[in-house]
């Protein structure tokens, strides 16, 4: 969906990529991370055709960004880090602004905003002025207006800034639900636990380069990892959890294992009753949540020792 | 509607504004009639036109863009559907749209005062007037702004000032120029008539065409600023068409210019000054970024010259048309065997191709926003500083190194224009060339 070729950004006084290349599947959510300097938000800018490449090509959906521009903005939708508000206006006059701007017949506009409120979770809110909500109701507020047009692509720069738990919970959701239903979406974050819930896919960003030149495939949300842990040693844990159906082992030894297995609370609950019949004393289940993280400090740890 | 005129018409027309622009403009209109002749309504239905559309409507004009840059929403803008006319009209008559309600009212007093006074053409040339200046103070600041954002120059409320005053500026040029009720036009007396291509023509018809023809022009710039931001490429014809009206339209007025040579040599002077001078106003407003340069080159490179056409900024245009114009000169000064004004011509071409090289030569040392300060120090500092200095020291043979001096021997000046000029342009490439291989 997303090709990017020798990518090479200048600023007045600084180059900010240096050769970028990367590929972007249809239907994924990738994450792209790095500190803060790395040009992350140059490259989403650069994505969003929203800055020449000083060489380099960018295509989105098979249009060039030089070449096509508009044509690029029609399919995106586009969530900057610090995304302003007319503050003076109503949730819902924004979001009828943002989805006639974007194309959406008059007669479609108000389900469309509906919709789209609903999504962010201030469908009660739509009389409320943008300036009475608070931070993480802004934020939502801003998502909304990157998705009301329903995009094809959909980049987001930090987009859970300013979110408490349970919207970040919520937004997890959301992100899914949109790849679910198509979209391809490339969130940039220097907080991985952010990205940890719906990222299957890592872009590593550091200087102005991609690490290991790729993106990584970190998980598959379908298939996410879990790990069991037994209170007394069976070292026939492995071979007991290949055999099950739907459980690839990636890694295991006597007292632990660490799998992929889809993400079915049934299923779960059919793995651990088969575990405890077969006489595993399971003393610990669950979601291994630092996938992103491993694969993120594996990338930069093999890039300090080659840089040794 | 417009959905960006509809956005700022819920922003602008808030039914509190709106009672209480209608309460001001009764009272002030009451109190004029109050005030026994003191003060016509008229009059300060002129007064309030100025205010709210020229001064008022400015600023909101120069801010619709810094505004939305200021407070983040520029880029969701840049990404939506709205095409560039689009965008350009809701936003130069959606952020004036308070400022135009009022001039509206003041506009209908304005016709009804100068229709009991002056009849109906007077009225109806006063209303275009007004009309015109409104469009053009407005379209220029919110050109203006336009420029600014392409240039990435800041965002704070002292931009927003200098953009008003850019509208400010076309403002004043439209009243000292085409005032109907003044009795100058600039330093000339107004006549009823005036000469133009050797047409004798009234002169209010002709100033209120000129008005609309440079509103028209104003807007088309606007709109093609709108273009470039939306990430759009412009053609360059729209640029040459306009280079050729300004020609032309600067050409017939050989009968006010004080040059001593014969009607189609005073005109391609006039045709050839006005398109230099926009080749100088181009060259420091457009961005000049290594970036359009490389990528100019590029399509040259590989003869795409279609693409390469449509790279080429403003200035480069002008610097063309207006070369071609003084090689046709020198060929016609050679005709006429007229050696002298044959080299003043030559050098004159040699300075502007020198003072272009100067000005692209500061925007790649700096590389930052002030290459263009710079460019216009240096410029007073070769054209003002060192001529002064050397006249002082009484060496006037020295000044034809920095101004287009007759000499003797007559190629000395052109000789020294274009030594500069090579020397600039070669420093200002070989900077190119290094900025880019150190970037690597």
């Amino acid at each position: 969906m997303i090709t990017v070729t020798d990518l090479v950004y200048e600023y007045p006084t600084t180059r900010a990529l240096k050769g970028v290349s990367l590929h972007v599947a249809p239907q994924t959510i990738t994450a792209l991370v790095g500190p803060n300097g790395a040009g992350k938000t140059t490259l989403l800018r650069c994505l969003a055709a929203l800055e020449d490449p000083y060489s380099g090509t960018v295509t989105v959906a098979g249009h060039d960004t030089r070449a096509e521009p508009r044509a690029i903005h029609a399919l995106l939708g586009y969530l900057p880090d610090f995304c302003g508000l007319y503050d003076a206006l109503s949730v819902r006059r924004i979001l009828t602004y943002t989805a006639r701007s974007r194309g959406i017949a008059p007669a479609l506009t108000a389900t469309a905003v509906e919709k789209a409120a609903d999504r962010v979770g201030l469908v009660d809110r739509l009389d409320t002025k943008a300036g009475d909500l608070s931070r993480g109701l802004r934020q939502r507020l801003a998502i909304a207006q990157a998705i009301v047009h329903e995009p094809k692509v959909l980049l987001l720069d930090e987009p859970a800034a300013g979110l408490d738990p349970q919207a970040r919970r919520d937004l997890s959701a959301l992100l899914v639900a949109l790849k679910t239903a198509g979209m391809t979406l490339v969130v940039s974050s220097h907080i991985l636990a952010e990205l940890e819930d719906y990222c299957s896919e890592m872009l590593i960003i550091e200087d102005g380069l991609i690490v290991g030149g790729k993106a990584i495939k970190v998980k598959d949300v379908e298939r996410p990892r879990y790990f069991v842990e037994i209170a007394k040693a069976r070292s026939d844990l492995k071979d007991f959890l290949n055999a099950r159906a739907g459980v690839d082992v990636i890694e295991a030894d006597e007292y632990h294992a660490l799998f992929t297995h889809a993400r079915s609370a049934t299923a779960r609950a059919r793995l651990i009753r088969d575990l405890i019949n077969a006489g595993f004393d399971v003393s610990a289940f669950g979601e291994a949540t630092k996938a992103l993280e491993a694969a993120y400090f594996s990338q930069v740890g093999a890039k300090a020792e080659i840089g040794r | 509607m417009n959905p960006e005129f509809q956005r700022n018409v819920w922003l602008e027309l808030t039914p509190l504004r709106l009672v209480v622009m209608a309460a001001v403009l009764a009272l002030a209109f009451f109190a004029a009639a109050l005030s026994n002749g003191l003060i016509t309504p008229g009059g300060v239905a002129r007064a309030l036109f100025l205010v709210l559309v020229v001064v008022w409507g400015t600023h909101n004009a120069a801010r619709s863009v810094v505004g939305e840059i200021r407070d983040r929403t520029w880029d969701s803008q840049r990404l939506s559907s709205l095409g560039p006319g689009t965008m350009m009209w809701g936003k130069l008559f959606g952020a004036t749209v308070f400022n135009w309600t009022g001039g509206l009212v003041c506009l209908a007093v304005i016709a009804a005062d100068t229709l009991n006074t002056a009849g109906i053409a007077a009225a109806f040339a006063e209303v275009v007037y007004y009309v015109a200046m409104g469009v053009i103070a407005t379209a220029t600041s919110l050109s203006a702004s336009l420029i600014g954002a392409r240039r990435r120059q800041g965002r704070t409320n002292i931009e927003v000032f200098l953009y008003q005053v850019a509208g400010l500026a076309a403002a004043l040029a439209v009243a000292v120029i085409a005032d109907p009720t003044g009795s100058s036009i600039g330093t000339f007396p107004r006549t009823d008539t005036l000469l133009w291509w050797n047409r004798t023509l009234p002169t209010s018809t002709f100033l209120l065409a000129s008005l609309a023809v440079f509103a028209g022009w104003m807007l088309t710039g606007c709109y093609r600023q709108m273009r470039l931001e939306l990430k759009l490429r412009n053609g360059p014809w729209v640029w040459l068409g306009f280079l050729a009206f300004m020609g032309v339209y600067a050409a017939g007025f050989d009968a006010f210019a004080p040059l001593h040579f014969d009607e189609i040599t005073a005109r391609l002077m006039l045709a050839g000054l006005v398109i230099a001078g926009l080749a100088y106003v181009a060259a420091i407003l457009e961005p000049k970024s290594k970036v359009q340069l490389r990528w100019l080159g590029g399509e040259f490179g590989r003869f795409h010259l279609g693409a390469a056409l449509s790279h080429l900024q403003c200035w480069m245009m002008s610097y063309l048309v207006a070369a071609a114009i003084a090689v046709a000169l020198m060929v016609r000064f050679a005709m006429l065997a007229m050696g002298p004004e044959l080299a003043t011509t030559g050098a004159v071409l040699g300075f502007v191709t020198r003072d272009l090289g100067v000005i692209v030569l500061m925007a790649m040392l700096t590389r930052r926003r002030g290459g263009d300060l710079l460019a216009l120090a240096v410029l007073i500092l070769i054209y003002w500083l060192l001529p002064s200095i050397l006249h002082s020291l009484q060496y006037y043979g020295g000044q034809a190194l920095f101004l287009p001096y007759r000499t003797d021997p007559l190629w000395m000046s052109p000789a020294a224009a274009w030594l500069e000029a090579v020397a600039v342009w070669a420093i200002a490439v070989t900077q190119m060339a290094l900025s880019e291989k150190s970037s690597r």
